[in-house]
């Protein structure tokens, strides 16, 4: 207990070593913890983004040949067809279920708003291609198909702006009853069944989805044959996209794009050494290209945390070393009042310890909090955002169990970095050390 | 009291330097005696081999009847508690400890209680008029406060011998005196003394002066010092 309360004392004495031994450790500690949070923070925010696409789907966008082939000139365009799709289907083991995308830009107009949008025919089984979650009403079904049906499944954001015109609607209709009631909740209204014209033709809207898009456009689906009827396609196709089964590592991916590619290149008449002619998307050899860049990063991040790491530990190093000859003098009177060195020493190593224990909570404690209050104002920003914009970060996190390695290996470094020079102190002459006066 | 037997010291540097060459001397309990010679002539190593903070080649030293030789770090530390208190020249007070506190130190290396050794404490610096100052730190404290609050601290343990290296070495004649007064006054209590010094005004108001000179003793002076003597000795 005096030991302890001697040992306090000499830490409150000398504030202002104890606060610049303390500094270095809590800032170490504090700056691996913003960092490896960051870090982690950059990839949950990424990996959200994907993670809405299903994992391992194949795209096929038809494209013009380079080279010359077979009595073909270059720059060929290649068409897609439903050779294509029963050829994929029928003759390719690892192709589960296809469908040809169509894409037509225009705009939707719903009373006097409207709004750029992107509309995709496509079949119903696109939904799980593409991983499409539908927050209200239905996808495209087999029965719209069927009856080329004029229905359109539309994006969250672009459902919101119908939907508060149409409260704007009844407000104007009914202001009095709408005061009393305050506003409308958003979700009270239902625009299913809404019609919306999109270039020229006129939708019933059967469908939201929830889902992140690129940029300001808006998104909608409808029956592919729809859209082959409107716009007159016939057979050709731009786009074909399927899931695929079986497909479990990156060789199995690799090799069957390649065969894939040789297939239509065969079929198709044109090179198999060809860049292009068509381009083959696999979204699983994507994940994989991007969990390499994280992996960089990840080694990146603990390069340099470790890099602060030292530094910390040097830092903390030179502080001792500095402390136990700013200390010498007082050694000296010590012994020469009876301390026997191994109380010097442990008071030494004591005061070594509780400080670079306390500081190192300091800074995990501030770190750890900083990283809360981002997290915070992260989920707001966040959530304010539509589905067109991207985060980039997301829930920072760090691995407790390394944050506490990191202080104990400081704390450690530390207390060995006090022992050897208070032990070449402890073993001076209490002479010496008495006119060693700084 | 103490027993010097033939001690000789060297200390091996670029160039070995014998310090001490066969030191005899004999100290009876509750003496005043004091070492004078010329720097270099080997005083401060003699007192520091007294007060066992530096150790010995060849002889025997007897404190308290006991011999003082090849001591462990530990024992040495021992023995410089219990037995011996110093007075510095340069008071080697700790700075961030107030003068309570420094005088309370070597209770603390012997495991008194805080309540007891503050208490101690204060009844020392009580004796050196110095009860009002005992929560200043040292640099607070005039060269005289300084030194009487060593001497305090010195004497706190009660110890069989104080062994003083120049006591007023830094202080003006008139606080020389008092310093000198309270040593003496000290030494009639019964414990005895050893001063180091090269003044010789100091010297005289010593019992025994030895004079050492290249590493051995010159000569042994007895002196008699009438009280009267004091003002007028000391210059």
């Amino acid at each position: 207990m005096d030991f302890w309360s001697e040992i306090f004392m000499a830490l409150r004495r000398n504030k202002l070593r104890t606060i610049l031994t303390g500094f270095a450790i809590s800032w170490g500690i504090f700056m691996l913890i913003i960092l490896l949070s960051v870090g982690n923070g950059l990839k949950n925010g990424v990996n959200t983004n994907f993670a809405d696409r299903a994992k391992n789907t194949y795209t096929i966008w038809s494209s013009e040949t380079e080279l010359p082939y077979k009595g073909h000139k270059a720059n060929r365009w290649i068409t897609l067809t439903d050779k294509d799709i029963e050829y994929l289907e029928n003759h390719l083991y690892h192709v589960d279920e296809v469908s040809p995308v169509f894409s037509k830009g225009g705009t939707l107009i719903f009373e006097d708003k409207s709004k750029s949008v992107q509309v995709e025919g496509v079949k119903p089984i696109y939904k799980n291609i593409e991983g499409i979650k539908i927050k209200e009403g239905r996808f495209v079904n087999e029965n719209d198909m069927k009856t080329k049906a004029k229905v359109v499944v539309i994006d969250k954001i672009t459902a919101e702006l119908i939907r508060e015109k149409i409260n704007s609607d009844k407000e104007m209709e009914n202001p009095v009853k709408v005061r009393k009631t305050k506003r409308y909740k958003k979700n009270d209204v239902s625009i299913l069944g809404q019609l919306v014209m999109i270039n020229g033709i006129n939708y019933t809207i059967v469908g939201v989805f929830e889902g992140q898009m690129w940029g300001s456009m808006g998104q909608c689906y409808a029956p592919y044959s729809t859209m082959q009827q409107i716009y007159n396609v016939n057979n050709k196709y731009y786009q074909l996209s399927f899931t695929t089964k079986g497909l479990v590592t990156k060789e199995d991916n690799e090799n069957f794009r390649k065969e894939l590619k040789r297939n239509l290149a065969l079929l198709h008449e044109f090179s198999p050494d060809d860049q292009r002619g068509v381009w083959i998307d696999s979204s699983m050899l994507n994940a994989l290209e991007t969990n390499k860049i994280f992996n960089t990063i990840n080694v990146f991040i603990w390069v340099i945390g470790i890099a602060m790491l030292i530094s910390g530990v040097v830092g903390v190093t030179n502080i001792m070393r500095i402390t136990v000859k700013e200390r010498t003098f007082e050694i000296g009177i010590r012994k020469a009042l009876g301390a026997k060195p191994r109380s010097i020493l442990m008071s030494i190593v004591m005061e070594a310890l509780i400080i670079t224990t306390v500081f190192g909570y300091v800074g995990m404690f501030i770190g750890v909090g900083l990283m809360e209050i981002a997290n915070k104002v992260l989920e707001s920003v966040n959530a304010g955002k539509g589905p067109n914009d991207v985060a980039v970060f997301m829930n920072l996190s760090v691995d407790i169990k390394i944050v506490l390695m990191a202080t104990i290996v400081l704390i450690i470094s530390g207390v060995i970095a006090g022992i050897a020079p208070a032990w070449k102190a402890v073993n001076v002459k209490p002479i010496e050390a008495m006119n060693n006066r700084s | 009291m103490i027993k010097l037997e033939g001690i000789n010291k060297t200390y091996f540097g670029a160039q070995p330097l014998h310090v001490l060459k066969g030191i005899d001397l004999n100290v009876e309990e509750g003496e005043l005696v004091s070492i004078m010679g010329a720097s270099g002539s080997g005083k401060s190593t003699l007192l520091n081999i007294l007060g066992i903070l530096d150790n010995y080649d060849e002889g025997n030293y007897y404190l308290a009847g006991k011999l003082v030789k090849n001591l462990t770090e530990n024992q040495a530390a021992e023995f410089r508690n219990r037995f011996i208190g110093f007075i510095f020249q340069s008071f080697n007070l700790i700075p961030f400890k107030t003068a309570v506190e420094n005088v309370a130190l070597p209770l603390f290396y012997q495991g008194v209680s805080r309540k007891k050794r503050n208490q101690m404490a204060l009844e020392f610096l009580d004796r050196f008029g110095l009860k009002g100052w005992a929560d200043h730190y040292p640099n607070e404290l005039s060269g005289g406060q300084k030194q009487r609050v060593s001497i305090a601290r010195a004497l706190v343990t009660s110890p069989k011998i104080i062994l003083a290296d120049e006591p007023t070495g830094a202080l003006d004649s008139k606080t020389s005196i008092e310093v000198m007064r309270i040593l003496r006054e000290v030494n009639a209590s019964g414990i005895t003394m050893i001063i180091v010094t090269h003044e010789r005004g100091i010297a005289n108001l010593t019992n025994k002066i030895v004079h050492l000179k290249d590493g051995v003793i010159e000569n042994i002076e007895e002196n008699n010092v009438k009280s009267v003597d004091f003002e007028r000795d000391i210059k």
